[in-house]
């Protein structure tokens, strides 16, 4: 994204994390350990440097003829070793080129100390010892005697004990990297075993496997959420398992009750008809009566039979009755059977031959017919075609169409766009089932409006394959 | 890859040795001197020191030698017995010069030891040594005094 | 078309009064029954269950029963098929709707026709009267097909001399492909023609049918040679 690498992934950042950790801290106790060691080191050296000059110069100095001769010069520069200068007023014993540098040589003379300093020079680094030869008295006054020495010290055995130090801390962090990737890798592996058992968990049961659950392992953080989410799987498959039964009973219930009206239903339907044909002889208010009581049982029957397709889609027993169906044919035959050809405009192909359930397509056409008579205002239109391997059956309407706040509703049971409408003909459930028995077939409705006005509703079920 | 991480470390560390300004490095070395200090007493009866031109400080067992000498032409005069061999065996340790005297315990008088402690303990000052220091002056014939660790009642420790 | 040519067909012979047993258990549902198809004009015997059916059956000998599937005692398929062996009055069952597994089931016991509870008095009449129209006004002639002998005015079929008893339905139904051999009858016409049914028929009728009548008239029903299935289209007598 940035184009810059950054670690994916908790195992990769855990280890980063960890190895950047580990290498810096070791990093910087061997950076300043070495320090520490090297200044310690120096001082050490040019201690023991000083203190080596001034045990030569003690050695031979009682011998020394005092005021010295050029001869004494010689003699004390000899015993301080190379690169040394000895002077004494205008007498002058030199080894090796002079480094003495002129803060040292006005250090000696002023302060009667013995004085270092470090320099380098030709690539190597020196240590310049100077000092003065004093005159002790026998009640201890020290008095200078006019004799100075200068010697230089080469440091490159020290210098290269602080290389060696300094190889040895780069070592112990370079050390330090593998076993900082194992510990990482390790800490990692116990940090995110818990993590992926919990991932594997949740994936069960986003998958609706809601038996899922994780072993809790240790008493850390991980644990505690390992626990929670164990607690929020329990309380959310109790609650499912709860919603279930509230379902399945319902379910039944409903499927139950239809079953039950079945039976005095039967026995109206046979006496309504017998109230139907003797109508002629009756009395106004009676026949009036007798024909509220046909109409209504009618539409008692097809509420019940309404409920009980519903309850079979529910149960999962509702099945497909496959056949070859002439779609153009059964469409103008459900219509026809209705009569409703010359309240709707019909536009299909000659013929469009299709896989289908010929009784579920025909409730479905029913349904949404009826409906765009019923709730639309004309001209109705029905269109048939084939759209790829689909067959599309467009229901429109020249009405106002579905308000913006039904659409997403106008499948749903019993749904009422308009409280006013409560008393309409149809059980409630007809689009519903229509939808179910569109899907039935792996098909689908949607309902739109249509851009001049009217709702619009489209059937695609898949023609199948001829045989 | 393996240099420069060296390289790095090296940077961090100070790249060894730097140069410095001018430091302190201690007490300068001593020594030298136009002469060395002997010890004789003087007519009262007290111990006097004397400088002997040798135009060097010489060793304590010069000393003790040219001391055993005698203080020639003068008014000091000393009290350690002649001896025909004038010569001291010196070992130093850290707390005590030991003297090896040729001389008998009865060949000096407690004066004359002290002349010998002195005229020692003033030679290891005057080469740097410290003023705390012991002496043993040890006999040619087993006595007590040999064990006895001295000090100089003119070289006093306080300064 | 076909169905108003039908009914001006049959007029003359199918508007005459029928009995009917109606076998049902629930006494509302049976007495509305009895009710309105004695409206209709029926002549209407009733009874509770299976056991009282049969009996009823073999001293009454009704023109057609009615049966409801679901009885106590011995249910509506064993009456059906027990009905079946004794004859060929012909049988519509009562189901409950969508009840796929009844009307099969029905339909293999011999059912000629189902109606769907709680069924309409004046659609039950209008199969009742489908059911027992039996092809009577086809011109008077013997049609002659190898073995397969057809009597269209006696209404008697002999394969190789044997007489052969068949229900009204599967005896319209070999009438009806006959006439034409070697056309393809589809399922949809037949039902229209034969069962008298909507464009909604179901054609599971159709193939039970077939298959009975096959095992009454041909050799090896497996391969048939008077019925013969034209796949995806229908069925087609002979040629043979």
């Amino acid at each position: 994204m940035t184009g810059r690498w950054r670690p994916r992934g908790l195992r990769s950042r855990l280890v980063v994390a960890f190895v950047l950790v580990t290498v810096s801290g070791a990093g910087a106790a061997a950076w300043s350990s070495a320090g520490s060691a090297s200044a310690a080191l120096v001082t050490s050296g040019e201690q023991r440097l000083a203190e080596t000059v001034t045990g030569q110069i003690a050695a031979v100095a009682p011998g020394l003829t005092y005021p010295p001769d050029q001869d004494a010069v010689e003699r004390l520069r000899v015993a301080v070793g190379p690169d040394t200068v000895v002077t004494y007023r205008d007498l002058a014993s030199a080894d090796g080129p002079d480094r003495t540098t002129a803060e040292l040589r006005a250090a000696v003379r002023t302060g009667q100390r013995l004085v270092t300093q470090r320099i380098t020079a030709d690539g190597t680094a020196w240590l310049l010892v100077g000092t003065p030869v004093m005159i002790t008295a026998v009640d201890g006054t020290r008095t200078p005697s006019g004799i100075e020495v200068y010697t230089a010290r080469d440091l490159t055995s020290v210098e290269q004990q602080i290389d060696g130090m300094a190889r040895a801390a780069a070592l112990t962090a370079g050390l330090a990297l593998p076993l900082a990737v194992l510990l990482a890798l390790l800490a990692a592996a116990s940090v995110l075993r818990p993590v992926r058992d919990l991932r594997d968990t949740a994936r069960r049961l986003a998958a609706g496997d809601m038996a899922a659950r994780s072993q809790p392992q240790g008493v850390d953080e991980l644990a505690d959420l390992t626990v929670t989410v164990n607690e929020m799987a329990e309380s959310v498959q109790a609650s499912m398992a709860a919603m279930q039964r509230m379902q399945v009973d319902a379910r039944r219930f409903v499927a139950d009750v239809s079953h039950e009206l079945r039976t005095p239903l039967s026995t109206l339907t046979a006496v309504v008809e017998v109230l139907g044909m003797s109508a002629d002889g009756m009395q106004a208010d009676a026949r009036e009566s007798a024909e509220l009581a046909i109409v209504e049982t009618q539409r008692l029957v097809r509420l019940v039979e309404d409920l009980m397709e519903v309850s079979r889609f529910d149960a999962g027993t509702a099945a497909l009755r496959i056949e070859d169906v002439d779609v153009a044919v059964a469409v103008r035959d459900c219509l026809r059977a209705r009569r409703w050809l010359d309240q709707v405009d019909v536009d299909t192909p000659a013929a469009l031959r299709a896989r289908l359930d010929r009784r579920r397509l025909d409730v479905v056409v029913a349904n949404l017919v009826g409906n765009a008579l019923r709730h639309g205002a004309p001209p109705v239109r029905v269109a048939v075609q084939a759209v790829g391997g689909q067959v599309s059956i467009e229901v429109t309407d020249s009405g106002p169409g579905l308000p913006d706040h039904v659409l997403p509703h106008v499948f749903d049971r019993f749904y009422k766009a308009d409280a006013a409408r409560t008393r309409t003909p149809g059980s409630g459930l007809g689009l519903a089932i229509a939808q179910e028995n569109a899907k039935l077939h792996g098909g689908g409705i949607t309902a739109t409006n249509r851009s001049g006005g009217g709702a619009r509703f489209v059937v695609r079920l898949p023609a199948g394959e001829r045989g | 890859m393996k240099r420069a991480w060296l390289a790095v470390v090296l940077l961090l560390v100070g790249c060894g040795v730097r140069p410095s300004g001018v430091v302190d490095g201690g007490d300068p070395p001593t020594g030298v001197a136009p002469g060395v200090t002997l010890y004789f007493v003087n007519a009262r009866g007290e111990l006097e020191p004397q400088l002997r031109e040798t135009s060097r400080l010489g060793s304590i067992s010069e000393a003790l030698s040219l001391l055993l000498t005698g203080p020639g032409t003068s008014s000091l005069h000393s009290e350690i017995a002649d001896t025909p061999a004038p010569r001291v065996t010196v070992v130093t340790s850290s707390q005590v010069i030991r003297l090896v005297l040729p001389l008998t315990v009865q060949e000096v008088t407690p004066l004359g030891i002290d002349q010998i402690v002195c005229t020692a303990l003033g030679v290891h000052v005057q080469s740097g040594g410290a003023r705390t220091m012991k002496v043993q002056a040890r006999f040619t014939q087993p006595a007590a005094e040999s064990d006895v660790e001295r000090t100089c009642p003119l070289i006093t420790t306080g300064g | 078309m076909v169905l108003r040519r039908w009914a001006g067909w049959s007029l003359s012979i199918l508007d005459r009064v029928a009995s009917i047993l109606l076998i049902e258990d629930d006494p509302l549902v049976r007495r509305g029954m009895e009710l309105a198809l004695s409206r209709l004009g029926h002549v209407v015997r009733t009874v509770p269950t299976g056991e009282d059916g049969l009996c009823e059956f073999r001293s009454s000998t009704p023109d057609i029963v009615v049966l409801d599937l679901m009885l106590p005692g011995i249910d509506g398929f064993e009456v059906c098929r027990e009905i079946r062996a004794r004859g060929d009055v012909p049988v519509i069952m009562l189901t409950a709707r969508g009840d796929d597994f009844d009307v099969v089931d029905g339909l293999a016991a011999g059912a000629d026709d189902y109606v769907v509870k709680p069924a309409q008095p004046t659609v039950l009449d209008a199969r009742i009267r489908a059911v027992l129209r039996r092809a009577s006004v086809v011109p008077a002639d013997v049609r002659v097909h190898a073995a397969l002998r057809i009597d269209t005015a006696g209404l008697v079929v002999t394969v190789r001399g044997e007489p052969v008893p068949l229900t009204p339905t599967e005896m319209r139904f070999l009438l009806t492909v006959s006439r034409a051999p070697g056309r393809v009858f589809s399922r949809e016409l037949l039902l229209q023609e034969v069962w008298e049914q909507d464009y909604l028929g179901d054609s599971r009728l159709v193939d039970n049918c077939v298959q009975r009548l096959r095992a009454k008239i041909e050799q090896d029903p497996a391969a048939p040679r008077y019925v013969q299935t034209v796949r995806g289209f229908g069925y087609r007598f002979g040629p043979v």
